[in-house]
């Protein structure tokens, strides 16, 4: 079945690599690690290439600016999974369908009017 | 053939992540086990050639519910302590199983109509006719727009110091 | 394509962002309530102008019937009563954010417009996650951490109960193949199902569980108390009145459109509206007995309130399927339409009564209101009179609705539920009637009086002359409520 939907079929492949991946990784590093000597030193623990040793803890609260930003994002990602298909079916659309996906467009586009007007888009 | 064992493949670490992002203590953790569900779950789409759904399943849920959801706990302090524990964990539990079981059940013994009609194949293009011509469902996708307008003026509002 | 007939839709939302854009752009933040109220009256009157239309259009998806237009005038018409009622508050708790909140206002209004005219369960699920999103929002606008705990709790119960009513309308599709509320009801009947099997039964509870957090009914009211009382007041009243509506259209149009094939299932899914409809009644009356904040009051008064519309639902059995004409045997939901504009009128009235008096006093607790009835006069009278007609006594609207829901349950037989229902009126109204007294024989600790806007006096006078004219001149609106509620159960006889 697979073969008449070739395209599939690879994302089929990448999915399952992909959780394997997610499971396979951390048994793998456990097992490289068995067979290893272990002498660590402070030297092995530092940061490796570059970046300096952290001062305090690393887990810290994150500006919550960034909320607005993924927001946003998060509206923007719903408006295109509407676009997709509409796009793939365009060519045979005519005009009312072309103003049905630019009033869509447009009723989102409100919003991020909104949140540009009210300076989200501003780092304050 | 191929397919169901990739299907088993996938079913089995969907389930064993999604028990995975419950019983987690570290948040975070949790939060990458959503994202692996998330993709197996992508996966069991492709197995039914829903092509469309898997495509939204990596954009939207991978894509952006996950990123937010990452975000959420980027903003929290504290965030090591982990899932506070739940002193309702043994009714919501049998709860849970006894909804399971019946739904399993009904689900089980309930002869499923074969439909008259012939698997279409996987078409997003014919998804977007159905979206967007007259006789579809045009309608609902413009409110569904409305409803992307409220809950980005929604989570402005919110979020600004009142 | 009709699209005149979403006209009214077309209109509110087209305001809804009118308000916006003036909200951005134009600094007399005053227009803000006056552009929303022509923008509702204007979806009113829109609604009203298409009652006499034939076409009811848009293939299988939105149908603008007359069951469907009855309720956008509720919609419309509650949420101006609201907005007018709305603008001193407004200004007291949450000033900076007054063009969301009537764009909100506006945009739920639409999403409840849809809902009321969706014939298709996509349809359906979108239109009340636009209702529900708003909603969420509106709930936590207030400034205090009560407000933000009742939003939250409202987002994650309201998203519980989507997956719940979604999972059930994926199990009906997976049954019937079909979304539309025609073809399911098609299919059921072609494939000869009934309640008796356990599918299409977890899908209908399934349902029924979506829109009984809707309609506060209980086992799905847990969030009724918290957020009422922590949702500004203006909200409460909306969600109050409005909300519950649109929960009871929708269950109305597919219970009847979609599960009308025979009297088996019929009275299947009537028994489960009339176990609820006790449980709901009994538990919301008893609890409303024992609060001493009016808002949370109300809150458990309103989950009683679902408990009588509900006996409306169960009433149905001899008018579908069996093929009974009979004139002289009312139809359920017409009861339970004619009941709904009573209770939005008392509803809203006492809680615009509410608003008045907590813009002054700054407290919603019963105790508080001792003596408000010699601070305002006026305000506590009207107030009175829309308890009064809560309770279901003469001389207001509330005795007559529950006069013809009831006198309709026994002709179906189902006097061993009116009996019930009796009994939580009379339940009911020591409660009612304390909130009553507190006013008028309590001795308050200040003279002062009580101010109230031109906007929101106006709101009150409206809803209390609803009240009162729905009693004295019920025949209008009992007419336009059956024949909105036989337009509705015609399509489910007429359909093969």
């Amino acid at each position: 079945m697979l073969n008449s939907f070739g395209l599939l079929g690879m994302f089929l492949i990448i999915a399952i690599l992909v959780t394997a991946a997610f499971v396979l990784i951390p048994i793998a590093l456990r097992l490289v690690g068995l067979g290893a000597r272990r002498n660590p030193n402070t030297d092995k623990y530092t940061i490796y290439e570059c970046g300096m040793v952290s001062v305090g803890k690393t887990h810290i609260q994150f500006n919550f600016r960034y909320y607005f930003f993924a927001v946003l994002f998060v509206a923007f990602d719903v408006l295109a999974i509407f676009l997709f298909p509409w796009a793939l079916w365009m060519g045979n659309a005519g005009v009312f369908e072309l103003g049905a996906a630019v009033l869509l467009v447009v009723i989102v586009l409100i919003g991020y009017l909104y949140a540009w007007k009210k300076g989200v888009m501003q780092w304050k | 053939m191929a397919v169901d064992i990739a299907f088993w493949i996938l079913a089995a670490i969907a389930v064993v992540s999604a028990v995975a992002v419950v019983t987690l203590r570290d948040v975070f953790r949790a939060a990458i086990f959503l994202i692996l569900c998330f993709f197996t779950t992508a996966g069991i789409f492709v197995t039914l050639n829903a092509d469309f759904l898997a495509a939204m399943q990596v954009l939207v849920y991978i894509g952006a519910v996950a990123i937010l959801l990452i975000f959420a706990i980027l903003f929290t302090r504290d965030v090591q302590q982990g899932n506070p524990s739940n002193k309702l964990k043994v009714p919501a539990a049998i709860v849970g199983v006894v909804l399971l079981g019946v739904m399993v059940s009904s689900a089980v013994t309930f002869g499923w109509p074969e439909s008259v009609y012939l698997p279409e194949l996987a078409d997003t293009a014919d998804i977007g006719q159905r979206l967007f011509s007259e006789n579809g469902y045009v309608v609902p996708v413009q409110i569904a727009g409305l409803m992307l307008l409220a809950a980005a003026i929604g989570a402005i509002v919110l979020m600004r110091e009142k | 394509m009709s699209y005149y007939l979403i006209a009214p839709q077309i209109t509110v939302a087209g305001f809804a962002v009118a308000v916006i854009m003036l909200d951005l752009f134009v600094k007399q933040k005053r227009l803000l309530p006056i552009v929303s109220v022509v923008g509702l009256l204007g979806g009113l009157g829109a609604s009203i102008a298409l009652w006499g239309q034939t076409e009811t259009g848009f293939t299988n998806v939105l149908s603008v019937d007359r069951l469907a237009i009855f309720f956008s005038v509720i919609f419309c018409g509650a949420a101006a009563l609201v907005v007018l009622a709305s603008r001193d508050y407004v200004r007291n708790n949450f000033s900076r954010f007054e063009g969301e909140y009537y764009a909100l206002i506006m945009l739920s209004v639409v999403g409840m417009m849809f809902l009321a005219a969706a014939r298709d369960l996509i349809a359906i699920y979108v239109s009340l996650e636009l209702v529900g999103i708003s909603l969420y929002i509106l709930a936590a606008f207030g400034r205090d951490g009560k407000s933000s705990e009742a939003g939250l709790k409202y987002l994650l119960l309201g998203g519980v109960a989507s997956a719940v009513l979604i999972y059930g309308m994926a199990v009906v599709f997976g049954i019937t193949g079909q979304t539309s509320l025609a073809g399911i009801y098609q299919a059921v009947a072609a494939a000869g199902l009934g309640l008796d099997n356990g599918m299409l039964l977890l899908g209908v509870v399934f349902i029924i569980a979506g829109f009984g957090f809707k309609i506060a009914s209980i086992p799905f009211q847990m969030w009724v108390p918290d957020v009422y009382e922590g949702a500004p007041t203006t909200v409460t009243a909306f969600l109050s009145v409005a909300s519950k509506a649109a929960g009871f259209v929708v269950l109305i149009r597919i219970f009847l459109e979609a599960f009308g094939q025979d009297l088996a299932i019929v009275s299947g899914w009537a028994m489960i509206f009339a176990v609820l409809a006790v449980l709901s009644m009994t538990i919301g009356n008893v609890a409303a007995i024992v609060q001493t904040n009016i808002k949370r009051m109300l809150g458990y008064s309103s989950i009683a309130q679902a408990g009588y519309l509900m006996v409306g639902l169960a009433a149905v059995s001899k008018t579908i399927g069996a093929g009974v004409t009979d004139p002289e045997v009312l139809f359920g939901p017409t009861g339970l339409l004619f009941y709904i504009g009573c209770y939005g009128f008392a509803n809203l009235g006492v809680f615009i009564a509410v608003i008045a008096i907590s813009n002054k006093i700054k407290s919603d607790s019963i105790a508080d209101y001792a003596g408000i009835g010699h601070r305002a006069p006026v305000i506590a009278l009207a107030m009175s009179i829309c308890l009064v007609s809560l309770i279901g006594l003469p001389p207001a609207a509330g005795f007559l609705a529950k006069f013809y829901l009831f006198n309709t349950a026994v002709h179906h037989g189902l006097t061993w539920l009116v009996v019930i229902a009796v009994l939580n009126t009379a339940i009911s109204a020591y409660y009612y009637f304390r909130v009553v007294k507190v006013a008028w024989f309590g001795t308050s600790t200040s003279q002062e009086a009580v101010p109230s806007g031109w906007g929101l006096r106006f709101a009150l006078g409206i809803s209390v002359a609803g009240v009162l004219v729905l009693f004295f001149y019920p025949s209008g609106v009992l007419d336009i409520a059956r024949s909105a509620a036989e337009a509705v159960s015609g399509i489910a006889l007429s359909a093969p």
